[in-house]
């Protein structure tokens, strides 16, 4: 859970909106600034944060913040 | 820094994502200031490193970055986004791998002659982009240079295919660095010294360089967003001017007073050698135009000891412009160090073991800038680089001499008082003043002096080089006056730039003197040359301005005792009658040039 609220906001300082808006369904439909640039901001982030190394196919993949969560609870096996 | 930063972390991406975010409300206590971004790949993902870095060095940036690679089409259009963002500076950068993949990876395929020929395309094309550059904005332009990092060789062993290609870059950066020091408020990075520091295999990271064409990791960024606002800060600043040190434990290792010339640490041996090294660091600083000084605890006679007969201490007695060896308190002896250099307390940079000195300096006099010197002696020069006090982005030769300068200036303060009468001591100078107007060789130590003169300056206005070549091209005059004595030479030391306003009438706009030659009637030899030069032109009116500042008062009456009438009070304006014939001085001889 700490680690879902952790990652919850670095969504939020990346993407510029409020922590509690943040869900499990949050994704580029839904959240106006992640766009193809801002993702790229996201994923580095991520692996700073969670000290973990993402792979390009990681990096494609993370099309929500529930898939966000399932790949990095993987990495961080 | 403002009380904003205070305490706050900011080390990882969403720490500067989210400061970015919160700096806004707090904008009012930064300085505007517009950045333009050229470059060759998707530099937007620089934002949020330089706007924060540059809101820690006092500034609030709006950043403009141009898509990428449209080098030619934003600069040659004069109505292109980057021309009408307005930028204080412009930041280009254009990675060779960009412009030819096959030069990084593949040099093995080229032969001599297409090597020739692409040198030639780079350098031409950079010509093209910073002389249009250069002609049609004001900003202060920073190129960041090429690099040749291919992550896959690195350290890879001995290959000659390597070696020169890191040579033919090398050799391209010269060409580059060269054109930069051409145009004037141009100004080159060298991008693989910032590898260097972080490490190139922290540096780059493949996915993002394959996938979305980012040439350096989250860290990367971070470490160019400080060098940039660091480089832009140090456009913008003027960098300190003087280095005050201590003597025990910090430019050798003891106590001379208590250990003696031979127990003392200062050799070619560790630890006397890290004291040694140290000294290196600050003569480098002092041969860049640094003036050097000395405050310290000691009693003279031992400390002179160790300058004139330690074969190992490399810095010796004519390496300072001031010395203040005795008992009293520290901040005493900087404040005379100040007046004894003519210079404000304000450009004075502090350097002592002893944290209850620097405490002391601290609390004393809040100008000064005290370095926070680490317990680790070996960590000293790194330190002192560290401050970035000391950046110099250009160097005039003038620069490289001022302690010898200052050194003059002492002998004849000296001779003065043994002179009786002023004018007879100022007789004995022999001074010969050379007057000239501005051209190509001097107009960046003209942009300096307006930049960095306080107390002999009429109206403290700052100028970049780029704006007084605008004057010029408008037809107004700058002069630049060198002054020569029995000596030695003072290099170019004050620059007027006499205005049209109107038809037939001239306003003196700049009026300055570097502080090492005013007291000398010079100001008045200089007033009387432009006097004639106006009337040479038929003019009708000459009128000079006054603007007060904190640092100017001495020449509060300047335009009074030269016979000028006030016409405008508020603005400052006085106005010279150009019938009548002002007081010749017959012992400074005048050439101009």
């Amino acid at each position: 859970m700490r680690a879902f609220n952790k990652l919850k906001q670095v969504v939020s300082d990346i993407l510029e909106v409020d922590i509690d808006d943040i869900n499990e369904n949050s994704s580029p439909d839904n959240i106006e600034k992640w766009d193809s640039l801002s993702h790229i901001k996201l994923v580095m982030a991520i692996e700073v944060e969670f000290n973990v190394k993402l792979t390009p196919d990681d990096m494609m993949d993370m099309l929500s913040v529930k898939l966000i969560k399932m790949i990095l609870a993987e990495r961080l096996e | 820094m403002i009380e904003f930063f205070k305490d706050r972390v900011i080390e990882t991406p969403a720490n500067y994502a989210k400061t970015l975010l919160e700096i806004s409300p707090v904008k009012s206590q930064l300085s505007p200031i517009n950045i333009a971004f050229l470059s060759s790949y998707t530099s937007e993902i620089l934002n949020q490193y330089i706007s924060v870095e540059l809101a820690k060095k006092g500034y609030f940036s709006n950043n403009y970055f141009a898509p990428f690679n449209q080098f030619e089409q934003e600069v040659l259009n004069q109505g292109s986004d980057l021309y009408n963002k307005n930028p204080d500076v412009v930041i280009v950068h254009n990675m060779i791998e960009d412009m030819y993949p096959d030069l990084v990876v593949n040099f093995a395929k080229y032969n001599k002659t297409e090597l020739e020929s692409i040198t030639q395309q780079i350098t031409e094309r950079h010509k093209t982009i910073l002389k249009s550059l250069r002609e049609r904005t004001k900003a202060d332009i920073v190129v960041v240079n090429f690099s040749a990092i291919n992550i896959d060789d690195v350290g890879s062993v001995y290959s000659v295919i390597k070696q020169q290609k890191n040579q033919y870059i090398q050799d391209i950066n010269q060409k580059l660095l060269s054109l930069c020091n051409k145009l004037s408020s141009c100004y080159s990075i060298d991008y693989m010294d910032m590898v260097y520091k972080v490490g190139v295999q922290e540096w780059v990271d493949r996915k993002l360089y394959l996938m979305a064409r980012i040439p350096f990791t989250g860290q990367g960024q971070i470490e160019f967003g400080k060098i940039l606002a660091e480089t832009i800060y140090s456009i913008k600043n003027q960098p300190y001017k003087c280095l005050v040190l201590d003597l025990d434990n910090t430019l050798w290792g003891g106590v001379i007073g208590e250990d003696g010339m031979s127990g003392i640490q200062i050799s070619e041996y560790y630890p006397g050698n890290v004291f040694k090294h140290f000294q290196r660091t600050v003569l480098n600083l002092r041969n860049q135009g640094v003036l050097l000084a000395i405050a310290s605890k000691n009693n003279l006679n031992d400390a002179m000891e160790v300058f004139q007969e330690h074969s190992d201490c490399l810095l010796k007695e004519s390496d300072f412009a001031a010395m203040e060896i005795n008992w009293d308190d520290k901040a005493t002896n900087i404040q005379k160090i100040a007046k004894k250099l003519n210079i404000g307390l304000d450009s004075i940079v502090f350097f002592d073991d002893n944290p209850v000195e620097r405490q002391w300096v601290s609390d004393k006099l809040p100008q000064v800038k005290v370095i926070d010197v680490p317990e680790d002696v070996m960590l000293y020069g790194k330190t002192l680089y560290d401050s970035n006090y000391f950046n110099f982005l250009t160097m005039t030769e003038e620069d490289k001499s001022k302690t010898e300068m200052i050194q003059q200036n002492q002998q004849r303060a000296e001779l003065s008082e043994n002179s009786k009468d002023i004018d007879s001591f100022l007789t004995s100078l022999n001074m010969v003043v050379s007057i000239g107007t501005s051209d190509s060789m001097t107009v960046d130590r003209i942009a300096q002096l307006t930049n960095k003169t306080n107390q002999f300056n009429l109206t403290t206005k700052r100028y970049s080089t780029a704006e007084i070549n605008k004057f010029i091209e408008l037809g107004d005059i700058v002069l630049h006056l060198s002054v020569e004595d029995c000596y030695g030479e003072h290099g170019i030391s004050g620059v007027a730039i006499v205005k049209k306003s109107g038809e037939c009438d001239w306003i003196i706009d700049t009026f300055l003197l570097s502080c090492r030659i005013i007291g000398k009637k010079i100001e008045s030899v200089f007033l009387n040359e432009i006097i004639d030069i106006i009337k040479s032109k038929k003019a009708s009116k000459l009128y000079g301005q006054y603007i007060g500042s904190k640092k100017n008062h001495l020449t509060k009456d300047f335009y009074k005792k030269h016979d000028f009438d006030l016409s405008d009070k508020e603005n400052g304006i006085w106005e010279y009658d150009l019938q009548k014939i002002s007081e010749a001085i017959d012992f400074i001889k005048i050439k101009r040039i």
